[in-house]
């Protein structure tokens, strides 16, 4: 079998067919040569792209903040779109993320599920989180809480980008960024409004409302979108490390309120986005509590935006914007201190940031920028906790420059970046990031080689005496070939190797939470995907690999006696994701996740030690179904998740004393959306 | 993994793969039929001094450029020009064009092609980018979303007595 894979590979790859040219249909020559002279900018020198071309030929910003293809990229990006969301029925970004190659969740503590990649448990501060270029991740623990939490019926497009973004985005995005980009008045039909309901087994899944509006008119846009909902965790039962039980139906709601609002007059741009996320937990640390509490996320963010061309030839672009942020993330305010402890501290960060764009030629591109940003937190709660300063107010302030240069020639495309931060207590981190690029007729391939940080958040800082920036070295390659005109294989390598990372340990001596550096720790691994689109619909199969072997490991995140993977995630996993169009109204779309064995502690033994153990691998099946054009307007959708029922459970990275959360049973889902189309938003 | 995982995920890729070739044309190749439709629109846009005789183009070494250029000209002609279409194997056959397109593979041709044409009302366009400020009158650009777009250099046109309309020089970018 070892043998025979290459010999198949080459034969798909080199066979004869592969090569044929066929002869583009014939043109009415005569209306094509009668062209009007603004037909003629709309030519493309490869001709009428096939819609996998336009998918794989679109400008991404997110890996390099000027637009280029996906393919030339200096990032390992994962572009997922709208139409992909909304076939799949994807119900929050874990559905539509648990898709993307080496993108995992895991449970921390209070019923929050973070964010792990290659391995990698990620969700203090290593993968950054933008909503329109907004950073949600809290400055407290630089957390994201995932789980019915962002609305995905207002999502234009998801730009992963699978590897470090330092040096660009700073000290949140050391593992990764992922980028969403809403719809904006261009993209919305005049307004849309869906609704969501989901059943799970024994419980309501989710009641969402999304309502999206937006308005153009000559340089001005509006745009509009709220989200409000009810969701559960779970309706299974939660067993502590103890053995307590719960069931976790109505002990685990999700219940998210999102606006987001923005206008845009020609070069000027404001936005405004409001986040509560009401969530009710019982899980606690490690034993669970006697009955549920409240954990509160409260986030707004503010952003005024200028983007001007300076110049008669334009090639200077200068973007000042001013963000202002108020998070109050883990509010937990309980009248019965023996459930939880209250928790209540609130941060501002105020960010000013300046970049230029200047073109020196079509092929060259200079960007360079400062930020400082002040971070002001306050502990709210009426006890005596206060911050390190003995306070219960303390500023931080930190101060960043970056540059980029990129040049692209007939051989390669060449990118080489940097990054400088400056905090007022932690120090400094300088990241820098070199990349080669290109795509050459039917293939292409990436070289990038980056630093990257993880910058100590507020508790961080509040919670160790003296703390660093942890700094990761990640090599990537990636090689494309596409197949045919309507379907694409990429595979990439990649290497992490983080120095320092911060690491939580609880000190029994002295009862207290600490950070602090300690160690080391990466992976390394190979990802794979396959696409195809036609006009029947598309198909996305994707697998992704990681070992830890020969990596060094902190003890709370080894697997005992397995030196090649790490608590939580499996070392493999794979993706297919189906779309069929049965004909013009309706859209048939079974997604399937093979996600192979894990680990996690699951209780204590009679000496007080964690007990391990394997959780076999499993395949998450859904199915969702589209369907249209019986009413104008109106589109209906139907579907299941986890139609094996496979009890999935999200398992904690690291040895916390946290049992393994359950995810959703299977739950039927319904799903409508009316659409009223304003005719003057039409897109040209 | 268990084996029977992994010989299912190998067997239902390479399935994917299989119905993937189920389409015969290949990954996007140039569309020579939209570089055809640009010098067409020179060849209206565009003045020469002499408007007698064919008009010429000659096609630098091959391509299939050629054979839309010769489809062009069964049923089209420049400004009342019958449309005639040779290959030029040497400099010296660049002499009896109205029109020299140098194919991406030819660029090195460029350098001799300026010495024998100077002065000559030839408008000379290369496929590769860059070469307008190389001394070709015009050369074609591709942009990052795949637009296809040409450079224009006005003094070789000038130097060659060639006159652009504005209307060509508006679409196009001028780098001389």
């Amino acid at each position: 079998m070892k043998r025979l894979l290459p010999l198949l590979l080459l034969f798909f790859l080199f066979e004869k067919d592969a090569f044929q040219q066929t002869t583009p249909a014939v043109k009415d020559t005569f209306d094509f040569y009668e062209m009007s002279l603004e037909q003629l900018l709309q030519m493309k020198a490869h001709g009428v792209p096939s819609e996998l071309e336009e998918l794989i030929n679109s400008l991404i910003l997110a890996a390099s903040k000027r637009p280029l293809t996906a393919r030339e990229s200096p990032g390992i990006v994962t572009l997922i779109t709208d139409e992909e969301i909304r076939n799949s029925g994807a119900r929050d970004l874990i559905d539509v993320l648990r898709l993307v190659p080496g993108i995992d969740f895991g449970v921390d503590v209070e019923g929050v599920v973070g964010i792990g990649t290659r391995g990698l448990w990620a969700h203090e501060g290593k993968i950054l989180l933008l909503i329109d270029g907004q950073e949600m991740n809290e400055p407290l623990f630089g957390i994201n809480n995932f789980g019915n939490h962002f609305p995905v019926d207002q999502i234009k497009k998801i730009e992963v980008v699978r590897g470090p973004g330092s040096a660009i985005y700073g000290g949140f995005a050391e593992y990764g960024v992922i980028n969403i980009i809403t719809k904006s008045a261009t993209d919305l039909p005049g307004v849309s409004l869906s609704g969501t309901a989901g059943q799970m087994r024994t419980s309501m899944g989710r009641r969402n409302f999304n309502l999206s509006a937006g308005k153009q008119s000559k340089d001005f846009q509006f745009t509009l979108g709220a989200f409000l909902g009810q969701g559960t965790r779970s309706d299974q039962d939660y067993t502590d490390i103890y053995g307590n039980s719960y069931n976790m139906a109505g002990n685990s709601n999700l219940d998210p309120l999102h606006l987001n609002t923005a206008i845009a007059y020609k070069g000027f741009s404001a936005r405004w986005i409001m986040d509560y996320y009401e969530t009710t937990v019982r899980d606690g640390y490690d034993i669970i509590k006697s009955e549920p509490y409240p954990i509160n996320y409260t986030s707004h963010f503010t952003e005024l935006k200028y983007s001007g061309q300076i110049g008669k030839k334009k090639k200077l672009t200068i973007t000042p914007k001013l963000n202002m942020k108020s998070q109050t993330p883990w509010e937990t305010i309980w009248d019965l201190d023996t459930v939880a402890e209250d928790y209540s501290k609130s941060v501002q960060r105020y960010t000013a940031n300046i970049s230029a764009s200047y073109n020196l030629t079509r092929k060259i591109n200079f960007i360079a920028g400062a930020e400082v940003y002040q971070d002001k937190a306050q502990d709210n709660s009426n006890d005596s906790s206060f911050f390190s300063n003995g306070e219960k107010e303390v500023k931080y302030f930190n101060q960043a420059y970056f540059i980029q240069a990129l040049a692209k020639t007939r051989f390669v495309n060449f990118i080489a970046g940097a990054r400088m931060d400056i905090h007022n207590v932690y120090g400094h981190a300088f990241v820098p990031r070199v990349g080669l690029t290109k795509k050459i007729k039917k293939t292409h391939f990436k070289i990038l080689y980056s630093n990257s940080f993880r910058a100590p958040t507020i508790e961080n800082i509040n919670l160790s005496t003296e703390i660093s920036p942890e700094l990761t070295q990640v090599f990537e390659v990636e090689a494309g070939y596409q197949i045919t005109r309507k379907s694409l294989l990429t595979a990439n390598f990649f290497d992490i190797i983080t120095k320092d990372p911060i690491i939580y340990f609880f000190d029994d001596s002295l009862q207290t939470d600490n950070y602090y550096n300690y160690g080391g720790a990466g992976s390394r691994g190979l990802e794979v995907e396959y696409r195809m689109r036609d006009k029947w619909g598309y198909l996305i199969f994707n697998y992704s690999n990681y070992s830890v072997a020969g990596k060094e490991k902190s003890l709370d995140y080894e697997v005992p006696d397995n030196p090649s993977m790490l608590l939580a995630f499996p070392t493999h996993k794979a993706n297919f994701n189906l779309n069929i169009k049965a004909g013009k109204y309706l859209s048939i779309s079974p997604t399937l996740s093979y996600i192979g064995e894990r680990y996690g502690y699951t209780g204590i033994d009679s000496t007080g030690t964690s007990v391990i153990e394997k959780f076999p691998s499993l395949l998450l099946a859904n199915i969702f179904v589209n369907v249209s054009g019986f009413a104008k307007g109106l589109t209906v959708g139907i579907g299941c998740y986890d139609i094996l029922d496979s009890k999935y459970k999200f398992i904690q990275p690291y040895n916390g004393y946290h049992a393994p959360l359950p995810g959703p049973s299977r739950e039927f889902l319904f799903k409508i959306t009316y659409e009223v189309k304003n005719e003057k938003t039409k897109k040209p | 993994m268990n084996r029977l995982w992994k010989y299912s995920l190998l067997a239902a890729f390479f399935l994917m793969l299989l119905l993937g070739r189920s389409e015969k044309v290949h990954s996007q190749n140039v569309d020579y039929k939209a570089y055809t439709l640009f010098l067409y629109n020179f060849m209206k846009y565009v003045e020469w001094p002499t408007t007698e005789g064919d008009f010429i183009i000659g096609v630098v070494g091959e391509s299939p450029i050629k054979k839309e250029l010769q489809e062009l000209g069964k049923t089209k002609k420049a400004k009342g020009r019958k449309i005639v279409v040779i290959n030029i194997t040497n400099p010296t056959d660049a002499l009896l064009c109205s029109m020299v397109y140098i194919p991406s593979s030819k660029s090195s041709e460029l350098k001799a092609l300026k010495e024998k044409l100077q002065g000559k009302s030839v408008l000379v366009v290369a496929e590769r980018e860059g070469l307008a400020k190389k001394g070709a009158a015009i050369s074609f650009v591709i942009d990052d979303d795949d637009a296809l777009k040409f450079d224009i250099n006005k003094s070789v046109l000038d130097a060659h007595s060639l006159k652009i309309a504005g209307t060509l020089i508006k679409l196009g970018f001028l780098v001389g």
